[in-house]
This record gives C-alpha cells, sequence and structure tokens, in this order.
C-alpha cells in the first residue's frame, strides 16, 4: 500500500547540492562553513588546463551539532568536476579531520560525517590530489580510536577510487540503494578488463555487484537509509552519539584473505555468487 | 442491359481469396500454419502490387512476419504497397531495397527517420502521402483498402482469435479494413494456445483472422514513454510551474493530452506538489488521453487523475495499469486495453487541450519536429495539435477561449508548444523558416510537414514568459507576441520592447513574475519523484521499468 502523504514529505537527499545537504542534516542553530567559498580558496590546477575552478573546490566543510552532539561535516559536491578530490578540497577534508583528531585528543570529540559522493582523485590534479585522500585515510583510522567516524554515499555519482578506500576505513558506512560503492568504476573497469567481463551499460548487473543493498548485505556498509534527508538525520543522530564500532570488515582481515583465496577469477562473478561467497567464508558476520 | 453483355460478377474479391487460400490450406491445421512454412503462405497470399500492412505500431511490431516479407524472392514477388502506420524497423525499409516493394503511405517513422528521408530523396521509395495516424486508418476504407494484413498479438488459438490486450493499439482498425473487404489476415502470436478459454481474452475474433503463426521470438515493443525523472532540468520545472498556472488553472483544463518530453513530464511530477500546494486538485488534469507513462503514478496515486485512456501501452506498466482499473480502460482479464484509433478521436474531439514541445518554430508560430534529413513522419500530433471543427461540445476550458462579443463565438482546443528558446547544442527553436520547408522540397512532398500550424497554436511557453497567441488580433499581433516570449534569439532580440510592454499590460504575454512563479522555487526538491526508484516506490512495487532504467 502506497503512503501518499509520506512520499510526498520525502525530501531527497541526491537532489540539494552539497552545501544545502550539511545545512539539512545538521541542527539549524549554530550551523558554521569552515573555509567557506569567500575564502577563495581555488584549485591552482585547473585554470592551467582551462577548466572553469569553483571557489569552494567543490568541498564543503560545516561545524555545528546534530541532535546536539558536535560534528564536523565534510561533503563533497557531486555537480562539480564529477565529485573529484583535488588538492584543495582533498586538504580542506584532511584539514577538518586533523581539528576534529585534536579536539579528540583533548577530550572535546567532535564526530566526523562525510557525504562521499565522489569519483575519487582528480585525474587533472594526479598525485597532489592523491597525496590528500592519503592523508585523509591516515586521519580516519587516527580518529578511529576516539569517535565514530561515519560515511555516507547517497548516489548517484557513487564513491570509488581512493576515497572508496575512505569508505572503506569508516567506523561505520551508510548507503542508499542507489548509491554505488567500488574501487573502479564500471567504465573503467569495462575499458581495461573489456565489455565482456564487465558491461557498464548493464545497470542491474552494476548495481547487483556494486549497489548499496549489495554492499550492506555483504557486510561491507553497514546501513541503509533511504533517499529522504529526515530519514537520514535520525539515522546520523543515533549514530553521531553511539559507542565506536569495529565492524567486522576492519577487523577480520584473515577472513578477506581466506574468501580472495576462494574466489576463481575465471568464473563471472554475480550479485548472488558473490553474496554465497561472503556468506562462506564468514566475512559478513 | 444489352442481351451480349456478360452478366457482372458481384463477389471477386471474396473468389480471389478463396483462390489465394486455396494454394495455402494443406500447410494449415485449423488456422494455425507452422513457423517454418512462413515464406510459402506468404507467397500464396500476396500478389505482386497488392496493398499490404504490415503492422508497424508505435510500440508493437510484427516484427517476425515483416522479417518474413523482407526475406522472400523479389523476382516472385515485387512492387507491393506498403501501408504502415508506422515504420520502425530496419526490415520495414529492406523490402523497399530489395524491390519487394516500390509504393510507400505511412505515418511515422521514428528511429527510421533518417534512413527513410535518404531513400526518398533517391527515389527507391515512392511516397504516396505521409499522413497522421487516424487520416491513414481513415484511407484504409476509401481509397487505400489493404489485401493482405500483417498483423501481431501476445496470444493467438487454433480458431484465429487474438489477445492483443495492453499492446491493441492499431490493430482492430487495421484488421477490420482486410476482413471485410475480402482482404487476408495473418497473425504473428508469441503463443499459440489450442482454445479460446486459454486467451486472457478475446480483442480479435478469430473469424476475421485466415492464418496465425507462432513467431520465433516475442514481438519487439519499445518503451518510448518513459522518462527518467533524473534528467529534469531546474528551466522545465520553472516552466512546467508557469503552464500549471498560467494555462492549465488560468483555464480550468479538465481532459488533456501530453506530449512525451521531459517538459510534460514535469508537469506531471509537480500535480502532488507544487499543484497541491495551488489548490488545484479535482479542478484541473483529470481526465487523460495518454500512454500509461511512469511519471503520471504520483498523480494517479494522490489522487489528481479520474481517468486515463491510452493509445498503446508502455513496458513495466502492465501490472501497475491492472491494479488501478478505476483509472485504466482494462478488460475483464485486468489487463489495460488500448486502442490507438479511439484514442486519437478522443484526443482531437473530446480532449480540452494538448500540450507538446517541438524543435522548429517560425516566426508566425508554425511548428515541425522535422530537420533537414530527417523525415520523422506526424504520428499524431496534427490531430491531437489542433482545433477539431467539427466539435460541438462545450467544456469550460474550450469555451473560455470563445470571442464573447460574437454570438456565433465557438470555443477552441487549447494547443500549447512548450519549449525552451534555445535546443540542445544552442541552436534557436526559433528559425526563420522550418526545415520542414527544405525537405518537402528535396523529398517532392506536395505539403510541406509541418507538426502544428502557427494558426492553430493557442498558447507559446518558454522560460521567457507565456504568449496567449489565441488572443492576437492579428497576423502582426501574433508575431509580436511570439517575438516577445522569444528570449534572446535572432528573433526575440529583434522584439520592440515598447510593443513587448504593450503586450503585458493588455495581458497577452505574462512574464513569470506576472504570474507570480518565482525562479528560485524551481528546483528539483519540487518533483514528486526525482528517480525510477521513486516511482516504484510511488507505485508500491507495481512499476516494473526495463532494465536499462534501474539505478539500484
Amino acid at each position: 500500500m502506497t503512503d501518499v502523504a509520506d512520499l510526498l514529505e520525502r525530501q531527497s537527499i541526491v537532489e540539494l547540492p552539497a552545501r544545502a545537504r550539511c545545512q539539512a542534516l545538521l541542527d539549524s542553530a549554530g550551523q558554521r562553513e569552515l573555509l567557506g567559498p569567500f575564502e577563495r580558496l581555488r584549485s591552482p590546477w585547473l585554470p592551467k588546463q582551462d577548466i572553469v575552478t569553483q571557489a569552494d573546490d567543490g568541498v564543503v566543510i560545516m561545524r555545528g551539532t546534530l541532535g546536539g552532539q558536535a560534528v564536523v561535516m565534510a561533503a563533497v559536491e557531486p555537480a562539480f568536476q564529477g565529485g573529484s578530490m583535488g588538492e584543495v578540497g582533498g586538504a580542506k577534508i584532511a584539514g577538518a579531520l586533523a581539528c576534529a583528531l585534536a579536539d579528540a585528543e583533548n577530550g572535546t570529540p567532535v564526530v566526523p560525517i562525510l557525504l562521499l559522493e565522489t569519483g575519487g582523485v582528480r585525474l587533472q590534479e594526479a598525485n597532489c590530489g592523491l597525496a590528500a585522500i592519503a592523508e585523509i585515510h591516515d586521519l580516519i583510522v587516527a580518529l578511529r580510536a576516539y569517535v565514530p567516524v561515519i560515511g555516507v554515499v547517497t548516489g548517484p555519482v557513487g564513491c570509488f577510487g581512493g576515497m572508496s578506500i575512505a569508505a572503506g576505513l569508516c567506523s561505520e558506512l551508510i548507503v542508499t540503494r542507489e548509491a554505488r560503492l567500488g574501487l573502479n568504476g564500471p567504465q573503467v573497469i569495462e575499458q581495461e578488463a573489456g565489455v565482456d567481463e564487465f558491461d557498464s551499460r548493464d545497470r542491474p548487473m552494476i548495481w547487483s555487484l556494486l549497489g548499496g543493498e549489495q554492499r550492506v548485505t555483504t557486510g561491507l556498509a553497514e546501513h541503509r537509509v533511504a533517499d529522504d534527508i529526515a530519514a537520514l538525520r535520525r539515522l546520523l543522530g543515533e549514530r553521531v552519539k553511539a559507542d565506536v564500532q569495529t565492524p567486522a570488515r576492519l577487523a577480520a582481515t584473515e577472513r578477506f584473505e581466506n574468501l580472495l583465496a576462494a574466489i576463481d577469477p575465471a568464473a563471472k562473478a554475480t550479485g548472488e555468487s558473490t553474496r554465497e561467497q561472503f556468506a562462506a567464508t564468514g566475512a559478513t558476520s | 442491359m444489352s442481351p451480349n453483355a456478360v452478366p457482372r460478377q458481384w463477389n471477386t474479391r471474396a473468389v480471389d481469396k478463396q483462390r489465394r487460400l486455396d494454394r495455402i490450406t494443406h500447410l494449415l491445421s485449423d488456422k494455425v500454419a507452422p513457423r517454418a512454412s512462413i515464406a510459402e503462405v506468404l507467397y500464396g497470399c500476396i500478389t505482386s502490387g497488392d496493398r499490404v500492412i504490415a503492422e508497424g505500431n508505435n510500440q508493437k511490431q510484427a516484427d517476425f512476419l515483416s522479417r518474413a516479407l523482407a526475406d522472400l524472392d523479389p523476382e516472385r514477388l515485387h512492387d507491393l504497397h506498403m501501408i504502415q502506420p508506422s515504420v520502425g524497423r530496419p526490415e520495414h525499409l529492406a523490402v523497399f531495397e530489395k524491390g519487394i516493394a516500390k509504393k510507400l503511405d505511412f505515418a511515422f517513422s521514428g528511429t527510421q527517420s533518417h534512413r527513410i528521408g535518404a531513400l526518398m530523396m533517391d527515389g527507391t521509395i515512392e511516397v504516396g502521402a505521409i499522413h497522421t495516424y487516424i487520416e491513414l486508418y481513415a484511407r484504409l476504407f476509401v481509397d487505400l483498402i489493404p489485401k493482405v494484413v500483417l498483423t501481431a498479438a501476445f496470444k493467438a488459438d487454433r480458431a484465429g482469435n487474438l489477445y492483443t490486450g495492453p499492446s491493441t493499439e492499431d490493430t482492430p482498425a487495421l484488421v477490420e479494413a482486410a476482413a471485410f473487404s475480402g482482404g487476408i489476415v495473418i497473425a504473428q502470436a508469441n503463443e499459440i494456445v489450442d482454445d479460446v478459454s486459454q486467451l486472457d481474452r478475446v480483442d480479435i475474433p478469430g473469424s476475421w483472422v485466415d492464418v496465425v503463426v507462432e513467431a520465433d521470438r516475442p514481438f519487439y515493443i519499445e518503451p518510448l514513454f518513459t522518462r527518467d525523472p533524473r534528467h529534469i532540468t531546474n528551466v522545465q520545472i520553472f516552466m512546467a510551474m508557469m503552464a500549471i498556472k498560467g494555462i492549465y488553472a488560468e483555464h480550468g483544463v479538465a481532459s488533456l493530452n501530453h506530449g512525451i518530453g521531459f517538459n510534460t513530464a514535469a508537469i506531471e511530477l509537480l500535480l502532488p506538489t507544487y499543484g497541491e500546494k495551488l489548490g488545484l486538485k479535482g479542478q484541473i488534469a483529470k481526465n487523460w488521453v495518454l500512454n500509461p507513462h511512469p511519471t503520471l503514478i504520483p498523480a494517479i496515486e494522490s489522487g489528481w487523475v479520474e481517468s486515463v485512456h491510452c493509445f498503446g501501452t508502455e513496458l513495466g506498466m502492465e501490472d501497475y495499469v491492472a491494479a488501478r482499473g478505476d483509472v485504466f480502460f482494462t478488460g475483464h482479464d485486468g489487463s489495460l486495453r488500448s486502442n490507438r484509433a479511439f484514442c486519437q478521436l478522443a484526443g482531437q474531439y473530446a480532449a480540452d487541450m494538448f500540450i507538446g514541445a517541438t524543435l522548429q518554430i517560425d516566426p508566425d508560430g508554425n511548428s515541425s519536429t522535422v530537420t533537414t534529413s530527417r523525415v520523422s513522419g506526424f504520428g499524431g500530433a496534427p490531430n491531437l495539435g489542433s482545433d477539431a471543427r467539427g466539435r460541438r461540445h462545450a467544456t469550460p476550458a474550450w469555451a473560455d477561449l470563445a470571442d464573447e462579443n460574437d454570438p456565433l463565438g465557438r470555443g477552441r482546443k487549447l494547443v500549447v508548444q512548450m519549449v525552451e528558446t534555445f535546443q540542445a547544442g544552442l541552436t534557436p527553436t526559433f528559425v526563420d523558416e522550418l526545415d520542414a520547408v527544405t525537405v518537402a522540397k528535396k523529398a517532392n512532398l506536395a505539403v510541406a510537414p509541418v507538426m502544428v500550424y502557427g494558426d492553430d497554436t493557442t498558447h507559446l511557453l518558454t522560460e521567457e514568459g507565456i504568449a496567449y497567441l489565441y488572443m492576437a488580433e492579428s497576423l502582426a499581433e501574433r508575431r509580436a507576441m511570439i517575438a516577445a516570449v522569444a528570449g534572446v534569439t535572432p528573433l526575440g532580440r529583434a522584439a520592440d520592447p515598447a510593443e513587448t510592454r504593450r503586450l503585458r499590460e493588455a495581458g497577452k504575454v505574462k512574464w513569470p513574475s506576472d504570474l507570480g512563479v518565482s525562479r528560485a522555487e524551481a528546483t528539483r526538491s519540487q518533483l514528486a519523484a526525482s528517480s525510477i526508484a521513486d516511482l516504484v516506490d510511488w507505485s508500491g512495487g507495481l512499476y516494473n521499468p526495463p532494465a536499462r532504467f534501474r539505478s539500484w
């Protein structure tokens, strides 16, 4: 039975730009953007390649509270350069995480929340972007000793490349069913391995392997949420106050080694077969 | 009667039909022909020079039979005169390239529009005329009476009863023309059952059908009417808001047809949100002449829609439609019954409004989707997008356009063109002369393929505003109104600002601010559904979109 009132009230996260996502998710009082667009922190590399820059380099950092808990939210803007991580945008996230780590060490915990709508490193900035991503990885691991580090992937851009590793390092990962999470994106896999291996236009196949539903079922993400601001806000409000979790995907590395050893790369993987393999090696629990 | 005259024989059509059927009786078991014998069946039933309909509809294609026809030997069978509502398959053109067919009368060419244009221009195809759908059906009963009809069904029984179900489309009109004029009807079916009790329902009675054959694969069907809400832009939402406020609400449009573009999909998705906010539910957009657009689901679920009659179906909408029998026309089996002939008539005579997009508009308001090298035909747009001169009943919206000072004043169908001033690639929508004029010369067409004439267009809506063209008192004024909403295209830049001001003051042209529509409000968050997945949620899981539209 369709709940019309509920459907009409839904406010899509995906439809909002990065800044509006932060504004809608944080408690309305006390929001403060750090290194906002008026700081004019632009990419120094894009103009050299005749690409128009953006005054926030496609990353929004916002301090505030969520259900009263102090948080810092970092949101990647999917509409700017495919949500790619450049030197400046990456450094903004790394800097925010470094501040959160200092706060945590001083006993005033600030919970980091990462809205990861990103194709990974910005190819035009190459190693400069990758260096920033490596810093982000390092800081997420350090932060996990003190506070939950929460990643959110909503779709439809998804979370790929080096930033998918950042997502994987989070102590909790929230996804929608339209989200996709994977190291290489479908087009990249098709280009490298051929269309027989991976047809990037076969949408049901792509989501059956990389989609939010599959990632939760196989234990690579913890929570599934509807593409709805209120639902995500509710869930985040609960998770920022919870104790730090160490999900199996972060702890039991030998399970994944067993899983890798058990996979026959010549056999065509399907959503179903992957679930079975994960279940058989106990990697989901 | 002179004594030596041979008495005229009055049943030559029936005799001829029997002679043809006698050639294939040995192949048939009841009315069923084995698939392998299809060439022999066609050679037996068709003679060179015959008028043949290969059912190509907007969506459903009798593709097994048209492939079989294209495989025949042009030495044995040639000079056929093909009649097709839609020329949508490569093999529809192969029969001309091989020399099996010579002449073509059609209505729409869709995906084959480039190739058909080339074949017309080099003389491979001799085109009788490019029609609208009901115009072509009409001629089947007057001067294009078919000898053989090749049609398609989901299921048939051994006696020739056909279940065409949601994809009934053109079949009744095409089959009737042959079945009652000594013609032969050959039907391909995805499945043949023994007995009529095994058919979901009978859409075409067996006595109208001469031969049935099981197809090698299910007939081809194209999801033409699925628009992914993901691709609707803020500009389209802005224009949709103007349409709802400045046209639907302004005139009280109760019954309507929508085009298939993203503009009108945006309107469908704004009814439950923006329309609801304006308090318009129950007053506008109640009775629809429309294929089962997935983007209409939220409006149906939130109680806006009283009825929908369909030209054809849409892939994935079968279960949803069957579960909404109060809204759609369905058979006792629950499945949709579409019928393009009736639906076109409904759209022409009983709908208050047609609203759609186009590719080019000239300074007089004539518009066309035909561009150089592309001959896409007319389909139904000219009928839906024109005033029905024979209409004699009044509805509030229709009557609202009447000249109240004229004692014989009659209302008008609202014909709305909704376009952005520039097409993709920054090509201006407003042009000095339609490409249709050039195409008519190159392809030797008697009539330039204009979709909707300027004098039929009552409203022109762009992102700049609405021109209420029906209020124009002269051709010069209509031109000024069109230029006033043509933005920064060359036509728009030539508009006289003083004249535009006068038109606004007279209420003949309205800017968004005149309508109280704010650009800042026009965001995708207004859409009742912003993705195909949302539409599935709205349908309670009944809508089953084709794989290519899934993103979960």
